[in-house]
């Protein structure tokens, strides 16, 4: 029997690698068959998370944004927090999918896929919130350029508007270049599947042969697409960090916030990640393509991100002192106050993203799967957090004390929380279910060759 | 068929079915086909579609106030200025609760008896036969109502035989008793606060609608003015507590509650040792002793002594006490305040020839209770005054009320008291009767209909009237035929009074024999026209008459009855008052001047003594008297004298009064002393024991944090240093505390670069206001104003819980507590109070234009920050960003239940959920002014003098602090005001070219080149440069603050 090689100089040399073509194809079309009780409950927990969410907003668009808890002068609350809370997440996926393939980073091969669909299926959720936190969502439309009888045209100098490209391009773009890399992979469930679901598969495979000349466009086609994808990975976070820095509101008319929201975004992406593929690999037996090197590498993008943070946390604080600015001076001391309505936040924050990922620093935590499981879920909480502090923290405490005013989000924005997580995980299960999770083709590549006699 | 004729027939059947199909539409959407046909009688005076304006009188006795009706389409849209009329232009807001009082879905709308409807003949017909039973049977008949002067007055008086009783809970009794006392007659003295360089009061509320109407808060304003004044007045308050017009007094003197008498007379004999004055009023003060008065009140002789320097400068005037200084010994206030007025040989500040009409006392009420109780009352007619409710034993009243054999209630809205009438006979609104009001003696406002009856009313007067005839007692005459006589009696033709030096005017016009009924002369006819137009009849100069003292004042200190080591004192609450307007909507959500408080009753407490009692904000105190007790919200509050439990009047209402005042708040009366005070008048403080109550109130308060943080929202400059200048358009020497303005660099500066960014150009106008924060005395009447004006609606208490009231004008209310700018007097810890409106600034580079994705905000070519409600998606990114958070939100769809929906402005549209609004500048009054200018010569523009209160906030505000007009004009006031010394823009350093600009306030302790705390603060710029923004018209380098403190702790 062929002898399993170590393929990556880097691997430790995990023992599990998938042996032959045939044994991965198992592996991953596995998913196709009868789905586990498990798997349909976590279904129908995402469905009922998403009835809630549904009913939330049917209030609110019935009675107004009233039923929000948003107040003068906190305009913006949950919905905009969990708005920049999913664009984040999307960002490790493109990291890790384009950005890695270019660098030809190998261990992102068993990750990537997951990823990706975690990055569209993120935008999804956040493309959601725009349109909810609008006090006439019925009017969204109104936010695309098209000539139209009213002759009105937009705004282009709103942050907002940037904000409609860069993620329509960022959510385009994803989905491209996710389905791109689908392509061979879904022709391969196209070959192993029957009657209707073989058409399925068919119409989505677009005739893929694996011909030779179709491999020559593919990978170039995917090449260009990493290339186009990568600096998005910059973009939009950047502009969505503009939503804030570009408004005079002390706590977020500052020149840190680009690269201080792309490092959250990539810290809370990764830790998403983990959070992701544990899980899944448990689930579905992958631990021979998702396991404890890809965990542990993911870990130190987020070291990495965790220290650009606590970075750009103290510079914050550093800058407001220096600018001897009042207002800002006082939106982070306050912030920073015990006692202050959003203290608690603020050092839920900091113990998260800061404190809490420190313990990766010791190589037994980072490989442990229970310590990497509990402190990417911390991340993924402090991440909201953060952006939690910047936006109601900042607004609360405006330029008028007189109209210091504190907001608490109302029973409806958490039932719209709770429904944008049951839409997120819901499209997550049913792709984890029904498409392959893990890139089929680029797994073979690490496989060794076959060689006669060995299926 | 061929061809041809098929295509023939598909044309001309499917273009005949699409023409049938357009009127057929069963869509209910589809715009209803309308005809347009002219009027075949056009009603007098209106044109459809534009405003028609009515002078008219709102409020009654020495309140009324003249205003103009705002007429449209049939309804009463709103109440404005009337510029005609003997006080500055202006609108109370109490004109408008009126208005909404007028619109209420509660008002009383037909006539009833026993809960069942009546005809009106058959209810005339009762009241005539009960009127002439009772003369029969030598029992009275009684009218009870607040003050009611002019030609209504006269009407009662003969109706009820002299059995008219005015009485007003927040009334002017003890005044009026106190004037019979000192002077031998019980009208009124008038106070003229324009000419007074130094305002003394013990407790008037001479700053809201409380007491003595907005005439008073005007003429102050002129005196406070320094712009043309050469002086600012100064303002003290010997007062326990500071109330919204305390708490604009420079010098508030905490004295112990009941030693006020004592003080006015300590002071009244330190001025007449000043002045060297004799007479019989010096002799009345001569036994004052100083040193008593100063133990009694926890002042000190200094206090007095320098309140007496102040006062025997001249041009000095010391008001009575209203009800914060109604303690057991009021009237003997009064009379020391009349007594001080007199020593201080302030003549042209106090005269004679007041309020003439009739004042009762608490006691003449009670002495009516007695009667009604003894069956000697055959008939009791209950006006607007709502006894049972303000009473302390009004329930004894109710039951009083049973004893009656015909009580009726004759007002137009309902209350606890006619809650108790066996009959109720609904009057038409001040907005649907006639009348003529004399405020003021020989000055005679003239009332007349602004719209035709809403419901199935009648006026009083024609209902008094008809029943008059009835009963067979009188000729059957319209009330407004009454007026007519009454007016040509007094100021058409009037009987000559042999008056030395005095000249008549013409009684009639020339070469016409006045005849025996002048009201009939066409030349009459033409006065009265003349007169309805002016709104106001004045038949000679007023002419201030001397008043002299024939009686003394013992002047000691009374201590409130009861026991318990707090005093309990009401105070009249700024927008309810006594609870009249407690059923309005506007005036329950219009917030406390002073705590921000909405719909509610709460209790003021002292930081001290909350400590004392281990109360906090919003925890609940009880306070109990011999009466009863009253558990309320706490509101902390540094105004208020330690030993003092202040809580406002007017809650605590039931169903009986309305929906909106239905269990809002509690009743202070319910726990005050019954017993009149030794004068005769109604006692509203006592001694009470206070302790912590249980739980947590629901106290609603729309305020933020008091403190300011030296951000530059208010500034202070020194009064006397400015007063010296005149507010002139120059250098100024005051400079002014808390104002920072961020410089340029020095090589931009070189370069003659303002600002990052280019101005916008404004060719033609930019429309700008100027807030003058040392004028404004937070009394709220511009947001009312707003909210009539611009169908802001009001969302209720739980809505504004959640920070979501829709007010566009936000009255910001700081307190500065700074060596620099206060003095304590008697208490420590004294801030000084500083009101801001806040509106739209209209920026010109508003951070919210270019935040909003949709272009639904922009900057006009006018200078407008236009705001396009149908363009709005509702991203509220322009809230987020206004550094003035001067944007509001539309969280739902809010509903007017009729009729209320009747007084909204057609000219603005009622906005709907998810939409942002804010201030507009009453962009439909600009437009229709414009409009009108252009139809004059298309190439003029508005004249400045046509602009300056034209908005609604500032036709309305009763101290003219806001001024609007055009800044592109060089000519305008608000040109004018931006160059003084005293201007400045809060938060400069945001740098948003705002069009709404403020002037410091003055203050007479500030000193310049000081700093403490008040300026520079935790701001790094070096040297305070008064630059406009970017506006390339920096005016001087004044003020060179080089003071830096430490940043501030933060809490």
């Amino acid at each position: 029997m062929a002898h399993v090689e170590v393929i990556d100089p880097n691997d430790p040399g995990k023992p599990n690698r998938p042996d032959t073509y045939g044994e991965t194809n198992r592996d991953i079309l596995r998913v196709l068959l009868k789905p586990s009780v498990g798997y349909m409950l976590g279904v129908l927990l995402a469905f009922t998370g998403m009835v809630i969410g549904g009913w939330s907003w049917y209030q609110q668009i019935t009675w107004g944004m009233g039923v929000a808890g948003i107040t003068h002068p906190t305009m913006w609350g949950v919905y905009i927090v969990t708005f920049v809370f999913w664009v984040g997440i999307g960002h490790a996926g493109t990291l890790i999918s384009a950005i890695l393939y270019l660098v030809r980073s190998k261990w992102r091969t068993g990750v990537y896929r997951a990823s990706e669909a975690m990055t569209v299926f993120a935008v999804m959720t956040a493309l959601l919130f725009p349109v909810l936190h609008l006090g006439r969502c019925w009017q969204a439309y109104w936010f695309f350029p098209y000539p139209n009888q009213r002759q009105l045209w937009l705004n282009f100098k709103s942050p907002l508007m940037w904000d409609v490209f860069a993620i329509s391009t960022y959510f385009t773009v994803s989905v491209v270049f996710f389905y791109v890399g689908l392509i061979p992979d879904i022709a391969a469930f196209r070959d192993h599947s029957r009657g209707l679901v073989r058409k399925f598969y068919g119409v989505l495979a677009l005739g893929w042969r694996g011909t030779h000349r179709q491999w020559y466009h593919y990978m170039a086609a995917y090449g260009f697409f990493a290339a186009f994808a990568a600096p998005l990975v910059l973009s939009v976070h950047s502009v969505v960090s503009w939503d804030f820095a570009m408004a005079p509101t002390p706590g977020w008319h500052s020149t840190i916030f680009p690269p201080y929201f792309v490092a959250g975004a990539i810290f809370s992406g990764c830790a998403m990640v983990i959070s992701l593929l544990m899980p899944m690999s448990y689930l579905f037996d992958w631990h021979k393509y998702v396991n404890t090197w890809h965990y542990e590498n993911l870990a130190k993008m987020c070291m990495l991100t965790s220290g650009i943070l606590t970075y750009a946390y103290g510079m914050e604080y550093f800058v407001s002192w220096y600018s001897q600015n009042p207002y800002e001076q006082n939106i982070f001391l306050w912030r920073a106050t015990p006692t202050a309505a959003y203290g608690w936040a603020f050092y839920l924050m900091v113990f998260c993203n800061c404190i809490a990922p420190l313990a990766w620093y010791s190589k037994k935590l980072r490989t442990n799967h229970i310590s990497l499981f509990i402190v990417a879920a911390i991340v993924n909480v402090g991440m909201w957090f953060e952006r939690f502090n910047i936006i109601v923290s900042s607004l609360a405490h405006n330029f008028d004390p007189a109209t210091w005013w504190y907001y608490w989000p109302s029973y409806i924005e958490w039932g719209v929380l709770i429904g944008s997580t049951g839409w997120f995980f819901f499209w997550f299960l049913l792709f984890a279910k029904s498409f392959p999770a893990i890139a089929l083709t680029e797994i073979k590549e690490m496989v060794e060759p076959p060689v006669k006699g060995s299926v | 068929m061929d061809r041809r004729s098929f295509l023939k027939a598909l044309g001309v059947g499917g273009g005949a079915s699409a023409l049938a199909a357009c009127g057929l539409d069963d869509n209910q959407y589809y715009t209803p086909v309308e005809e347009v046909l002219p009027y075949v009688a056009r009603p007098e005076q209106v044109t459809p579609g534009t405003n028609s304006y009515f002078a008219t009188t709102v409020g009654s006795g020495p309140n009324a106030w003249p205003a103009t009706a705002v007429h449209r389409d049939g309804r009463v849209i709103n109440v404005g200025a009337n510029r005609a009329a003997p006080w500055a232009g202006a609108v109370p807001q109490s004109a408008l609760f009126e208005l909404q009082r007028h619109f209420s879905p509660d008002r009383l709308t037909s006539p009833t008896k026993g809960g069942q409807p009546v005809e009106w003949t058959a209810a005339v017909d009762e009241l005539a036969t009960a009127v002439k039973q009772a003369r029969t049977n030598g029992k009275k008949v009684v009218w009870l109502g607040p003050y009611r002067s002019g030609a209504l007055g006269e009407l009662l008086d003969t109706f009820t035989d002299g059995n008219a009783i005015h009485f007003e809970a927040l009334g002017r009794e003890a005044e009026s008793k106190a004037a019979q006392q000192v002077f031998g007659s019980p009208v009124l003295p008038r106070y003229d606060l324009s000419k007074a360089h130094y305002v003394l009061s013990f407790g008037a509320s001479f700053l809201s609608d409380a007491w003595g109407g907005p005439g008073e808060q005007s003429n102050y304003a002129k005196a406070r003015n320094a712009n043309h004044g050469g002086y600012v007045a100064r303002f003290a308050a010997v007062t326990p507590m500071r109330d919204q017009t305390g708490a604009n007094a420079d010098d508030w003197f905490a004295c112990k509650p009941g030693s006020e008498a004592q003080v006015a007379m300590a002071i009244a004999k330190l001025v007449a040792k000043k002045t060297g004055k004799g007479g019989p009023a010096a002799r009345a003060v001569a036994s004052a002793d100083v040193n008593a008065a100063a133990a009694a009140s926890g002042l000190t002789a200094e206090h007095l002594t320098e309140i007496a320097e102040h006062f025997a400068h001249g041009h000095a005037v010391a008001l009575p006490g209203g009800i914060v200084g109604a303690s057991a010994n009021a009237v003997e206030l009064a009379a020391a305040t009349y007594l001080l007025n007199l020593v201080g040989g302030s003549r042209d500040t106090f005269m004679g020839g007041g309020y003439p009409g009739k004042v009762h006392g608490y006691d003449d009420v009670q002495k009516l209770m007695a009667a009604m109780k003894a069956g000697q009352v055959g008939v009791l007619l209950v006006d607007d005054a709502d006894v049972v409710h303000n009473l302390p034993n009004g329930a004894d009243f109710a039951a009083a009320m049973g004893s009656v054999p015909l009580t009726v209630a004759v007002t137009s809205h309902p209350n606890e008291t006619t809650a108790k009438a066996s009959m109720v006979l609904p009057t038409h609104s001040v907005f649907e009767d006639w009348g003529v009001e004399e405020p003021v003696a020989n000055v005679y406002l003239v009332r007349q209909p602004g719209q035709v009856p809403l419901h199935g009313t009648m006026g009083l007067g024609d209902l008094l009237l008809k029943a008059w005839s009835k009963a067979g007692m009188g000729p059957a005459t319209s009330f407004q035929a009454f007026v007519k006589t009454y007016l040509a009696a007094k100021v058409y033709a009037p009987t000559p009074e042999p008056i030395e030096g005095e000249e008549l005017p013409a009684p009639a016009p020339d070469g016409e024999e006045a005849p025996a009924d002048p009201t009939t002369t066409q030349a009459f006819a033409r006065w009265f026209e003349g007169i309805l137009q002016a709104g106001v009849a004045a038949p000679r100069r007023m002419r201030p008459v001397v008043l002299t003292a024939v009686g003394g004042v013992t002047g000691g200190k009374a201590e409130p009855a009861g026991s318990g080591d707090k005093y309990l004192i009401a105070f009249p609450h700024p927008h309810l008052l006594d609870g009249r307007y407690a059923n309005q909507p506007w005036a329950q959500e219009q917030p406390d001047p002073m705590s921000g408080q909405v719909w509610d009753t709460w209790a003021l407490v002292h930081p001290t003594t909350a400590a004392a009692l281990g109360v906090s904000d919003n925890d609940t105190v009880s306070i109990t008297t011999a009466s009863g007790t009253l558990e309320l919200g706490v509101e902390i509050h540094p105004c208020v004298h330690p030993d003092v439990i202040a809580v406002p009047t007017g809650g605590g209402h039931t169903r009986a009064t309305g929906r909106y005042a239905d269990a809002v708040g509690k009743n202070v009366a319910t726990v005050l002393p019954a017993e009149a005070a030794a004068g005769g008048t109604q006692v509203w403080q006592s001694k009470v024991s206070v302790s912590k109550g249980s739980g947590q109130a629901d106290l609603v308060s729309t305020f933020g944090h008091d403190d300011e943080r030296d951000r530059g929202w208010v500034a202070f400059c020194s009064a006397d240093e400015f007063a010296k200048k005149k507010d002139e358009p120059a250098p100024h020497p005051g400079e002014m505390t808390g104002i920072h303005h961020l410089e340029l660099d020095e090589r931009l500066q070189e370069k003659g670069i303002q600002g990052f960014y280019p101005i916008p150009d404004h060719p033609t106008y930019r429309f700008g206001l100027t807030v003058d924060t040392n004028l404004c005395t937070g009394c709220g009447a511009c947001s009312v104003a707003c909210y009539a004006e611009n169908n802001l609606p009001v969302v209720g208490k739980h809505k504004v819980k959640e920070g979501r009231e829709m007010s566009w004008i936000r009255i910001n209310r700081y307190y500065k507590q700074d060596a620099g700018i206060t003095k304590d007097h008697g208490v420590e810890g004294d801030v000084s109070v500083h009101f801001t409106p806040l509106m739209c600034q209209h920026c010109g580079h508003a951070p919210c234009e270019s935040v909003c994705p949709v272009l639904a905000t922009y900057h006009s070519i006018d200078g407008l920050n236009a705001m396009v409600y149908n363009r709005c998606a509702g991203t509220r990114y322009c809230s987020n960003a206004c550094p003035y958070s001067a944007r509001k939100f539309n969280y739902h769809t809010y509903v007017w239940p009729e009729p209320f929906n009747l007084q909204l402005n057609p000219d603005v549209v009622s906005r709907t959920m998810g939409v942002m609004e804010k201030c507009t500048f009453c962009v439909q009054r600009l437009r229709r002014t414009k409009s009108a200018y252009r139809d004059q010569g298309f190439k003029k523009t508005i004249p400045s003098e046509a602009l300056e209160q034209l908005v609604a906030c500032a036709e309305a505000c009763p101290s003219q602090a806001l001024t609007f007009g055009n800044i592109v004009d060089e000519a305008s006031a608000p040109n004018f005001t931006r160059k003084s010394g005293r201007n400045f823009i809060p938060i400069a350093d945001i740098s948003t070219y705002p069009a709404v600009n403020y002037l410091a306030k003055a203050s007479f302790y500030f000193q310049p080149g000081h700093h403490g705390g008040g300026g520079g603060g935790d701001h790094a710029d070096e040297g305070g440069h008064a630059d406009e923004g970017h506006g390339g018209k920096p005016t001087d380098a004044h003020g060179a603050e080089k003071s830096h403190e430490p940043a501030h702790d933060e809490h």
